[in-house]
């Protein structure tokens, strides 16, 4: 049995000798460099463009534009409306407007000082207030990207009913994901004449669609492999290098290499978006929640990346992991001309985690309840109806988590003064809300007898490698040395969806079990599990039929209502609580985190060490959430004054999990990857307001915030 | 991007000072982990003067009560040095502050001062310790004060062709002394505010007192209206407050309102209450 165990990473060894090949270190002696020459301005329209002198420049090969773009010069996961290159307006500080390729990196990028654009301002929108009431728009079709709406039951009714009710305005930052490596590639053309890029990525597939589309090319001229990743968070979502890496390609006919530099990609990733929380609940004497109501608004930049994608999970999740009957919950997301925000780590929900947290700790001390009891009676549980009104038939471990933080709850004592302790508590949709995402995986049985998983499934840092060949060893029950990996590769993998809302191993993880069982029966069938030799099974079968066993599995939701959010938007979902103690020098405003418990209910824990792992992560970015992360739009350049958390500001993490097997998951198991993260800013924020006594309702809450909530509550006092 | 240039290691103080005389547009490495982001940045220098292998000029000795530090001592070497730690642990305690383990490696004291950011960390307790620095070129050799030596943010007096050589202190025998910073995270972060000080207490009485603030004002400065006032009187809390609304007017009329304030000064009264208070 491998499926349980801590297997170690199949690709740790590569990792810390150094072996692992990342982006950057497939560069060859032969490549050209490309780097991007970006918009200076929020909102211009671009007047003239001046890159001779650039040209002149020995070493300097091409100036790239929008005009070179043979196809479609628009690309995005859900909707195609960001330019690869700037067609004649910039709508953000950062957008690409040129790609310069040169001889090398040097050449490249002094080069970039020489071009000169001449812009003509259009009025910048720059906050979401703005973006509602100003004539100027951002996009010609409007302010207004998305609008998500979910109601359940009548939320007056509900607050008629409640005998306290809280409401407050909640504010998160904008946040960048930081991953350690930042966006690179290489591509070449191949001798079969196809454009190779081979990059840092969360999704393969998704990339070749969109590389095809902007150079007018079928899919099939195109191949797109995952070079080793260093950290995607869902960064590496959306397009990054790859389209210029093309294009470079598909005109100059040879290898090409880019790499953002630090400060490239704090100004031209997508960013979490920063939402404006309103948040309401009603709450009977005895701690029952009767209602809910969130009204949401977003700033999502210029382009809608995964914009909708947050608008709608955002209600989706509002009213927390809890039993509510009733809610009214809504999401807007405005075009702005700030950075674009995209998919990150939980998809809007860490922020909501935060407002419905603190709205249950104050309710528990003006209900005088305790927050572990108050979270236990409303907690969702096996046969509950969601806030879309879904039944949670299975795999609804919230109440065991919150039991296993209990006694660890109940047993705190508070030390000096200063000394807190807060709960959070999370439920989260693992895949994408209300539509298909599948993902194939297959299996071939080669000539040497070994069998080669074929996975389009990008491992990110993760360990989906190591999980999905847990999951494949158990379901042909064989030992590793048979098995091969292959993958990332679009040339011999089929779709496997992209890294993100936690569903790899829930999917692919699925998908992988699903070939398994065929190739199974076919060995079965063959004799191998009574000694036959795979070589010998491959030479009697290879002229019967094609070695290859197709795995699939698309998790069967059956979506949900377009106006009221209301029907099964996930098919399962993961639950965690999170207990975090913390200390604030009341001085100086600083907040230290002594520990943190974390339980998670991850259906079956595949691999406890690497399930371990990201919740170490996960408490790690949430404490960078909650105290310092602080992403200010056009003025932060780089970890000079981005700071996120160092291995000193963060503590020691107990984690504990819960099995509540997933009926549909590969073996029991759901997702974690993003759950991780989730609660942590919210019990953080509560332990401070244990701790000192003062609300926070805007992030960070980094010692600056701190210190001058503590110093107002004393000139009130 | 890094422009071209030459990196000279000379092996002496002598052949150091030769480069920064003869060669054209030098500039002094001691470490460079300010130098070269700045030169990352644009900034250029056809001649790098690398110091960091010149034993002379890395280490801390003792002459006539007086404790010389060497400009290429590091961060790592100062934090840890006994004879620091013992004479002047406010500066020890400072030092091992900056940065990271990485950046405390490379970094320098020289580097630090001749930097002259109005956040670094080793000014202020070098500035109670009334520290004496030693500037030399080809054919001359000079002193200056730490606090006559900071001409302003990121200025001091230093010339192109003169090398920051030593930093001398006096140890403050009978004072107790300590540094204290405020900053964004545990670790790796610039002083959002510092303290530095020093106190003589006689029978309950401040016979003498040294306050040094960084990253409040320009320049890091002694708050000697504070330290008179306090000379002679009493240590409890109302003679702590009075010294503390002193301290925050002198900031005050150094650089006006400024709006950090509303965070820095509020914690600065704090600290300050807590150090002098005895709270």
């Amino acid at each position: 049995m491998f499926v349980g165990r801590d297997l170690t990473k199949i690709d740790a060894l590569a990792k810390v000798t150094g072996k692992a090949a990342f982006s950057y270190d497939l560069k060859t002696e032969e490549m050209l460099f490309a780097c991007v020459l970006r918009s200076e301005r929020p909102h211009a329209r671009i007047t003239n463009i001046d890159a001779r002198a650039a040209l002149a420049v020995p070493g300097v090969l091409r100036i790239l534009s929008a005009t070179d773009i043979p196809g479609k010069n628009v690309y995005g996961a859900i909707r195609k409306d960001q330019p690869f290159l700037a067609d004649g307006i910039v709508r953000f500080v950062g957008e690409p407007i040129l790609v310069v390729v040169a001889q090398n990196e040097t050449v490249a990028r002094q080069v970039l000082g020489l071009i000169k654009v001449e812009y003509a301002e259009i009025p910048s929108i720059l906050s979401t207030t703005a973006a509602a009431e100003s004539p100027v728009h951002v996009r010609e079709e409007g302010s207004l990207l998305a609008l998500r709406t979910l109601r359940k039951g009548d939320v007056e009714r509900g607050f008629a009913d409640a005998d306290v009710v809280i409401e407050h305005t909640y504010k998160t930052q904008w946040i960048d994901h930081a991953f350690m490596e930042t966006e690179a590639g290489v591509a070449y053309p191949d001798t079969d004449g196809r454009i190779v890029v081979r990059s840092s990525t969360q999704n393969i597939h998704y990339k070749r669609a969109e590389i095809a589309r902007m150079l007018a090319l079928p899919e099939e001229r195109v191949r797109v492999l995952q070079a080793t990743t260093g950290g995607g968070f869902g960064g590496k979502l959306d397009v990054t290098v790859e389209g210029f890496l093309a294009l470079a390609v598909y005109h100059l006919k040879r290898p090409v290499v880019m790499r953002f530099t630090r400060e490239e990609s704090f100004l031209s990733n997508t960013k979490r978006h920063p939402l404006h929380i309103e948040y309401k609940t009603g709450f009977r004497k005895d701690g029952a929640i009767t209602a809910v109501k969130a009204n949401i608004i977003g700033d999502t930049g210029p382009y809608a990346s995964y914009g909708e994608t947050v608008c709608l999970r955002v209600p989706v999740h509002a009213a927390g992991p809890y039993e509510v009957p009733n809610v009214h919950a809504e999401c807007r997301m405005f075009f702005t001309n700030n950075p674009v925000a995209g998919a990150m780590r939980g998809f809007g929900i860490p922020q909501v985690a935060f407002a419905h947290e603190s709205q249950l700790d104050e309710a528990a001390e003006q209900l005088g309840i305790d927050p572990i009891d108050l979270r236990m009676k409303n907690a969702l549980k096996k046969g509950s109806l969601t806030a879309t009104s879904q039944v949670l038939s299975a795999s609804a471990g919230l109440l065991e988590t919150l039991r296993q933080v209990e006694p660890f709850w109940r047993k705190r004592r508070k030390g000096r003064r200063g000394n807190g302790f807060g709960l959070g508590c999370m439920y989260y949709g693992i895949g994408n809300t209300g539509i298909a995402n599948p993902a194939n995986a297959d299996l071939e049985l080669a000539e040497d007898g070994t069998i080669i998983l074929h996975t389009g499934a990008c491992d990110i840092g993760q360990g989906s490698d190591t999980v999905l060949l847990q999951i494949l060893l158990d379901t042909i029950n064989v030992e590793p040395r048979y098995v091969v990996l292959d993958r990332g590769d679009t040339a011999t993998s089929q779709d496997a969806g992209s890294t993100s809302a936690s569903r790899q191993t829930y999917i692919s993880g699925s998908a992988v079990r699903n070939a398994g069982i065929k190739l199974r029966a076919f060995l079965e069938q063959r004799g191998f599990y009574r000694g036959t030799p795979l070589s010998e099974i491959y030479r009697f079968a290879k002229d019967e039929k094609p070695l290859r066993f197709d795995g699939y599995f698309d998790p069967p939701a059956s979506g949900i209502d377009k106006e009221t959010s209301q029907g099964v938007p996930y098919v399962t979902y993961g639950f965690a609580t999170h207990m975090t103690e913390v200390q604030v020098e009341e001085a100086t405003g600083a907040c230290h985190v002594n520990k943190v418990w974390a339980s998670h209910d991850v259906g079956r824990a595949l691999n406890p060490r690497l399930i371990n792992g990201q919740i170490q992560g996960g408490v790690a970015m949430g404490i960078g959430f909650a105290l310092m992360e602080d992403f200010v739009p056009r003025k932060t350049r780089s970890f000079d004054t981005y700071y996120i958390p160092t291995s000193m500001d963060v503590p020691e993490i107990e984690v504990m999990l819960v099995e509540d097997p997933e009926p549909t998951g590969p073996f029991g198991a759901k997702g974690v990857g993003e759950p991780a993260l989730i609660p942590q800013a919210a019990s953080l924020i509560n332990a401070v307001r244990d701790a000192v006594g003062v609300s926070v309702f805007e992030l960070p809450c980094d010692l600056e915030r701190l210190k001058i909530l503590l110093e107002r509550r004393k000139e009130k006092t | 991007m890094l422009q071209r240039f030459s990196s000279l290691r000379p092996q002496s103080k002598r052949e150091a000072l030769a480069c920064l005389s003869d060669l054209e547009d030098p500039v002094v490495i001691a470490g460079g982990t300010d130098l070269l982001v700045r030169m990352k940045k644009g900034e250029s220098h056809r001649n790098l003067v690398d110091i960091t292998s010149i034993n002379e000029l890395s280490g801390a000795a003792e002459h006539n009560k007086h404790i010389t530090i060497g400009c290429a001592s590091t961060f790592h070497m100062v934090s840890n040095d006994t004879r620091i730690r013992a004479c002047a642990p406010s500066l020890a305690e400072a030092a091992s502050w900056i940065g990271s383990p990485q950046i405390r490696s490379m970094a320098t004291i020289g580097g630090n001062l001749v930097n002259a950011s109005p956040a670094a960390d080793s000014i202020a307790p070098l500035l109670v310790h009334d520290a004496e620095l030693t500037l030399e070129s080809k054919d001359q050799v000079r002193t200056e004060s730490l606090e006559a030596f900071i001409r302003g943010p990121y200025k001091t007096s230093i010339s192109a062709a003169e090398l920051l050589s030593s930093i001398s202190i006096k140890p403050l025998d009978g004072y107790v002394e300590g540094y204290r910073r405020v900053a964004k995270r545990a670790a790796w972060a610039i002083s959002r505010l510092s303290v530095a000080w020093a106190m003589a207490l006689e029978r309950g009485t401040f016979a003498d007192v040294r306050l040094a603030i960084g990253s409040c004002t320009p320049t890091p400065f002694r708050a000697r209206n504070v330290e008179r006032f306090l000379a002679g009187k009493e240590r409890k809390p109302g003679v702590a407050a009075e010294a503390v609304e002193l301290c925050l007017a002198e900031i005050r009329s150094i650089t006006g309102e400024r709006p950090t304030f509303v965070y820095k000064l509020p914690v600065l009264r704090d600290l300050l209450h807590a150090i002098l208070g005895g709270g």
